[in-house]
């Protein structure tokens, strides 16, 4: 069966502030595909997923983005999530002030408007919050705190997997959603994200340890470093990688040059 | 400074009575004599010129708003859950008010002349330190005076609407007095509402009085039109171990002043001050408070959230006096405000005085715009732009919001 590109990156440059970041990347994920991300820290993997996010500040010097056939370039922040982007940030950012159940409610309504989908009222969004909620054994009290403060490592998370059940994006990116999870908390997450698994949707899986991926189980995995991919393969290559470390791939790429 | 233009001949009702007229006499002297100099430390940041200048017309009737009047009825859909004052342009409106057992609301003139609730009259400020409460007293007339008797509590919520939909070129002076007995309570809201566009002062004075073990809410949210001037004195004597507590918004009006004068008079009294405003884009908003600690062991708290779009102008003044016998006060002061755009112009001026020892007093201020991370995050699911600025800036709200815990009056506040 053909597969249908969903998220096709084209020999992409991109810097933030002065400094050039993303140098000469090359990706296309097909529906229903999960991709793996594994690279030293600060090679530029958060980067990428802003950039596919478009946060202001990253800035793409050239190169191609498409996300469903769409120049996903020209969309802004809120226009990629309602077009069904999602990411799961590495960091999730407090909100002091803003309520998680009023948050979520704007959020999944802003997303259903655009889809020309009718807005859930207030009892309705939370009966639903309630279930997903607690499929993800998140309490009902969490949901009427501020957004993120006072989470712990793992309710963040949770919190982040939380909001991806609730709009249902067709391409997911979670970045480092493992980090500062115990092993029960990453099971339920990466259960959460295994059940959005679909034939149609799609995910960029950043990671640092191969142990994520016996849980999310790739399709592919990239090594990224310096800005790049420098090497794909199968799950294989990250077992490979836990054995060596980075160094051997990046002697590798040296060899090469 | 001139103003003939505030002092008009006008009949009032009870001008016949020497002691009314007398009253009235001495307000005008004040006005007449040193309505405001350029040395005024209190009027310091806020230039009234602008609305001496103006020649409004007064609006004074001995017979209040009759029943027929074309006044809005907004909070109609609230009326079980709230006892409702209104005045309509400036006049009372006058109904049957249904009161439950405890409570007493009569209209200004009937105290004016004699009776029980004289003696609370001008018992909290001196009008010659109070231009704006001086030129109310000019046209001393319209206004209710509301007793919550001794131990009574758990009553609904008053509200006092001012509605104003015929306004234009109109000076509105109101003189209410709140009187609360021994260990009673009282939430009271002041809405002030217009959305037309016209020019118009509205000219309060506020009278509170906290019998000892009393407690006070007093809710205040003035969402009026952007070509008004709005001078508000809020004068207050809490007594022993007695609660004042004041939750301000304001947006909208060209200028407008909320003064609130406070007299921590008997030990344990204590009294907090909460405002919220929308400083908009030529308009100034000047939040001033005064509290005066004169017994030990009382206690103050004023706290104010600005937003600050681009070109306002805001004032907060806040003093806190601590008398000489006032030892182990507490008097605490903060002010933050979100700066929405370029040209905000904010004085934040504190002053502590403090005569006694051993007393805790602080104050701060904080001031940043709106963070560019919480807007990414908000926007990366889906949230518009403009959606997302504005949850922001509730939230920057919400952290005087969430103490307000009656959330029939906390809807209110929202924007
Ligand atoms: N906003 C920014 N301004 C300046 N430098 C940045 C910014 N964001 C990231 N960087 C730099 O870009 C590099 C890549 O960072 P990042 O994308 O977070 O890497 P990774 O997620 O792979 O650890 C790092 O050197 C980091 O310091
Ligand atoms: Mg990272």
């Amino acid at each position: 069966m053909l597969k249908k590109p969903l998220l096709e990156i084209k020999n992409l440059f991109a810097k933030v502030g002065d400094k050039e970041i993303i140098k000469g990347l090359n990706l296309v994920i097909n529906e229903g595909e999960v991709h793996a991300i594994m690279g030293p820290n600060g090679a530029g993997k958060s980067s990428l997923s802003y950039i596919l996010s478009g946060k202001d500040g990253y800035e793409v010097t050239s190169g191609e983005i498409l996300f469903k056939g769409k120049n996903l370039l020209e969309l802004n922040t809120e226009e990629r999530a309602r077009e069904g982007m999602f990411l799961s940030l590495q960091y999730p950012t407090e909100i002091p002030g803003v309520v998680v159940s009023n948050f979520l409610k704007h959020s999944l309504n802003a997303v259903r408007k655009y889809k020309g989908e009718e807005e859930l009222d207030t009892v309705a969004f939370m009966k639903l919050l309630r279930l997903k909620a607690s499929e993800l054994g998140i309490s009902p009290e969490m949901l009427k705190r501020f957004v993120n403060v006072g989470f712990s490592g793992g309710e963040k998370k949770r919190f982040e997997t939380l909001q991806m059940a609730l709009l249902k994006p067709v391409f997911s990116i979670l970045d480092e959603i493992d980090s500062g999870l115990d092993i029960d908390a990453l099971k339920t997450v990466s259960e959460g994200v295994n059940a959005l698994r679909r034939e149609d949707n799609s995910f960029l899986v950043i990671t640092n340890y191969q142990r994520l991926l016996s849980y999310i189980v790739p399709d592919v995995i990239h090594i990224f470093a310096d800005g790049k991919i420098i090497k794909s393969g199968d799950k294989e290559l990250a077992i490979e990688l836990e054995k060596n470390g980075y160094a051997s791939f990046l002697n590798e790429e040296k060899n090469e040059e | 400074m001139k103003n003939n233009s505030l002092i008009k001949d006008v009949e009032l009702f009870l001008d016949d009575k020497p002691s009314v007229y007398a009253l009235r006499s001495k307000a005008r002297l004040v006005v007449e004599k040193v309505f405001f100099s350029k040395k005024d430390e209190a009027w310091k940041y806020t230039d009234v010129r602008e609305i001496i200048n103006k020649d409004f017309e007064i609006v004074a009737d001995n017979d209040g708003c009759k029943n027929s009047c074309a006044c809005g009825n907004e909070c109609n859909e609230c009326d079980d859950v709230f006892i409702k004052i209104k005045f309509c342009n400036g006049r009372i409106h006058i109904e049957d008010y249904n009161l439950p057992k405890g409570i007493k609301v009569v209209v200004l003139p009937e105290v004016l002349y004699e009776g029980e609730y004289k003696k609370y009259l001008y018992g909290t400020f001196n009008i010659e330190e109070h231009p704006f409460a001086a030129l109310n007293g000019v046209y001393l007339e319209q206004g209710v005076v509301i007793e919550v008797e001794k131990g009574v509590k758990n009553l609904k919520p008053l509200v006092i609407c001012y509605n104003s939909d015929d306004s234009e070129n109109r000076m509105f002076n109101i003189h209410n007095m709140i009187i609360l007995g021994k260990g009673s309570e009282l939430e009271i809201v002041e809405d002030y509402k217009n959305s037309s566009e016209s020019c118009y002062l509205m000219n309060v004075v506020n009278e509170f009085f906290l019998d000892n073990d009393s407690v006070c809410r007093h809710y205040k949210v003035q969402k009026e039109s952007f070509n008004a001037y709005h001078t508000v004195l809020n004068g207050v004597k809490v007594y022993e171990n007695a609660n004042y507590k004041q939750f301000y918004l304001a947006k909208g009006s060209k200028l407008s002043r909320n003064e609130t004068l406070i007299n921590l008079e008997k030990v344990n009294a204590n009294a907090e001050v909460y405002s919220m405003y929308i400083g908009k884009s030529g308009c100034l908003t000047d939040i001033t408070t005064n509290i005066n600690h004169k017994v030990k062991n009382t206690s103050s708290t004023q706290y104010a959230k600005a937003v600050l779009e681009e070109n306002s102008k805001a004032c907060f003044q806040g003093k806190v006096r601590i008398e000489k016998d006032a030892i182990r006060s507490v008097g605490n002061q903060l002010h933050k405000a979100l700066y929405l755009g370029d040209g905000a112009e904010l004085n934040c001026k504190p002053e502590l005085e403090i005569y006694a020892d051993d007393v805790k007093c602080s104050h701060g201020a904080s001031s940043g715009e709106i963070d560019g991370e919480q807007l990414f995050y908000l926007t990366s699911r889906g949230i518009g732009i403009d959606d997302a600025k504005k949850m922001l800036i509730d939230a920057h709200l919400e952290e005087i919001l969430q103490f307000i815990e009656n959330e029939q009056i906390k809807e209110r506040f929202f924007l």
